[in-house]
């Protein structure tokens, strides 16, 4: 059962090799997709290239149901995985800005560094950039603090917020990525270059979009809110397997299974 | 032709929520990039101005840790991340100094408003806490509230501005 480190399955040393590992995997698929290039990047805006909303949903959606899917079988706690807290007004503001930071410098925090090792010099200046910018806000934040911390809601997830249960959520997740995908790829005919869209076969995407809404559906179906309040009522059998799981770590696993331990300072990102 | 033609989106998107959740799946966490910066700031300031680092009130958050302010789990996917955009640049031949802009623009013109975009994108990724990855990916993919709305904030400041800088791109 996951998550691991948080089980002790490893340590922090460890955790950063892993970081390494997991970010060389981040950093090629994004430059597999071109987003090392500021003009791929942004032609989103101007309607001709969606490939960054194609990227992101996809990702969103398939790592989604990954966690939900994994959730259901037993093998993540998602109890113990992270949740950005919401503080609305906030995140309001520093889309709408972190938005028109994009389309100026042509980059995104991530992608600017994919772009800075193949070569463009505008990326490195983007990263010198993000520096500046981090050092104002961290010099302006006593000014700052309040609006900083406004809008506090807690860390809710949709189902909180719509009072729907979380696979109903998800199928309107994947029902809304579909949506979206059939409307894009109709614009980028209109207004895209045909030279640089990708190719892929009309039946391989009616497939991909048919097995994402099934997913969806068997979710909303099995409502896995439902199933994991279930497991943890017949809970006794829950942290036998888990010491189980941990007895073959040295006895540091113990300690770091208690609440003390979790990581809060900046897991966000 | 503006850019050569790119893996396809669709299979890169899958191969991506894959890596998330293998983040998910073995660190409870999800991806994230930009308080790398922060922290580099951190440490830039714990260098030169010790005092100030610690006193500071947002940079001390990062200081005041019993490790030093670089020794994090996403600096040091920032620096993998770097490593396999590499990788991935070399064996397709990518590899090429230059400053991406549009035919109607200058080299300095471009790297002014890149210098621009990036103060505003560090400062907003602080005040969000977090950017594209580390909140709209990550968040969105846990169904977390905020970063749903975050997500759509990101693109309606970008669709409500990318008019004023389309000679940059087009």
């Amino acid at each position: 059962m996951g998550p691991l480190y948080k089980l002790g399955w490893f340590d922090f040393a460890y955790s950063l090799q892993m970081a390494a590992l997991t970010g060389f995997l981040f950093g090629f698929v994004l430059e597999r997709a071109g987003f090392g290039n500021a003009r791929k990047l942004t032609a989103i805006f101007y309607l001709r290239d969606f490939a960054v909303l194609k990227v992101m949903f996809t990702a969103i959606v398939v790592c989604m149901l990954g966690l939900l899917y994994f959730s259901v079988f037993g093998w993540l706690d998602l109890s113990r995985v992270y949740l950005l807290p919401t503080h609305i007004w906030p995140q309001i503001a520093g889309g709408l800005i972190l938005g028109i930071g994009f389309v100026m410098g042509g980059y995104c925090p991530t992608t600017s560094v994919v772009a800075t090792v193949s070569g463009k010099l505008d990326g490195l200046i983007f990263i010198g950039g993000m520096i500046l910018g981090s050092f104002i806000f961290a010099e302006l934040f006593p000014l700052l603090e309040g609006f900083y911390e406004a809008g506090a809601m807690g860390a809710v997830r949709l189902s909180n917020v719509l009072k729907i249960n979380a696979g109903i959520i998800a199928l309107l997740v994947c029902l809304m990525a579909v949506g979206a995908y059939g409307f894009v790829e109709k614009v980028e005919q209109k207004f895209g270059d045909r030279d640089t869209l990708p190719i892929g076969s009309k039946r391989m995407k009616r497939t991909g979009a048919a097995l994402l809404v099934l997913f969806g559906l068997i979710l909303a179906i099995i409502n896995p809110d439902r199933i994991v309040a279930e497991r943890a009522k017949t809970a006794p059998i829950l942290p036998e397997r888990r010491s189980e799981a941990v007895k073959p770590v040295p006895p540091k696993a113990e300690k770091s299974a208690t609440p003390g331990f979790v990581i809060v300072e900046d897991e966000g990102c | 032709m503006m850019y050569p033609r790119y893996a396809n989106p669709y299979v890169i998107g899958v191969l991506l929520g894959l890596v998330l959740l293998f983040a998910f799946y073995t660190m409870g966490r999800g991806l994230g990039s930009s308080s790398t910066f922060a922290r580099v700031v951190a440490a830039g300031v714990a260098l030169t101005a010790p005092d100030h680092a610690k006193k500071a009130p947002y940079l001390s958050k990062y200081v005041s840790q019993k490790r030093p302010p670089l020794m994090s789990w996403l600096v040091f996917l920032t620096l993998g991340a770097g490593l396999g955009g590499l990788f991935s640049a070399f064996i397709s031949n990518r590899i090429k100094g230059e400053v991406v802009r549009g035919p109607s623009i200058g080299v300095s013109a471009r790297l002014w408003l890149a210098l621009a975009g990036g103060i505003l994108s560090g400062f907003a990724a602080r005040l969000a806490r977090g950017c594209t990855s580390g909140q709209a990916l990550t968040g969105a993919a846990e169904l977390a509230f905020g970063s749903w709305i975050f997500m759509f904030s990101i693109f309606a400041g970008a669709y409500a501005t990318a008019y004023f800088f389309r000679k940059e791109w087009l």
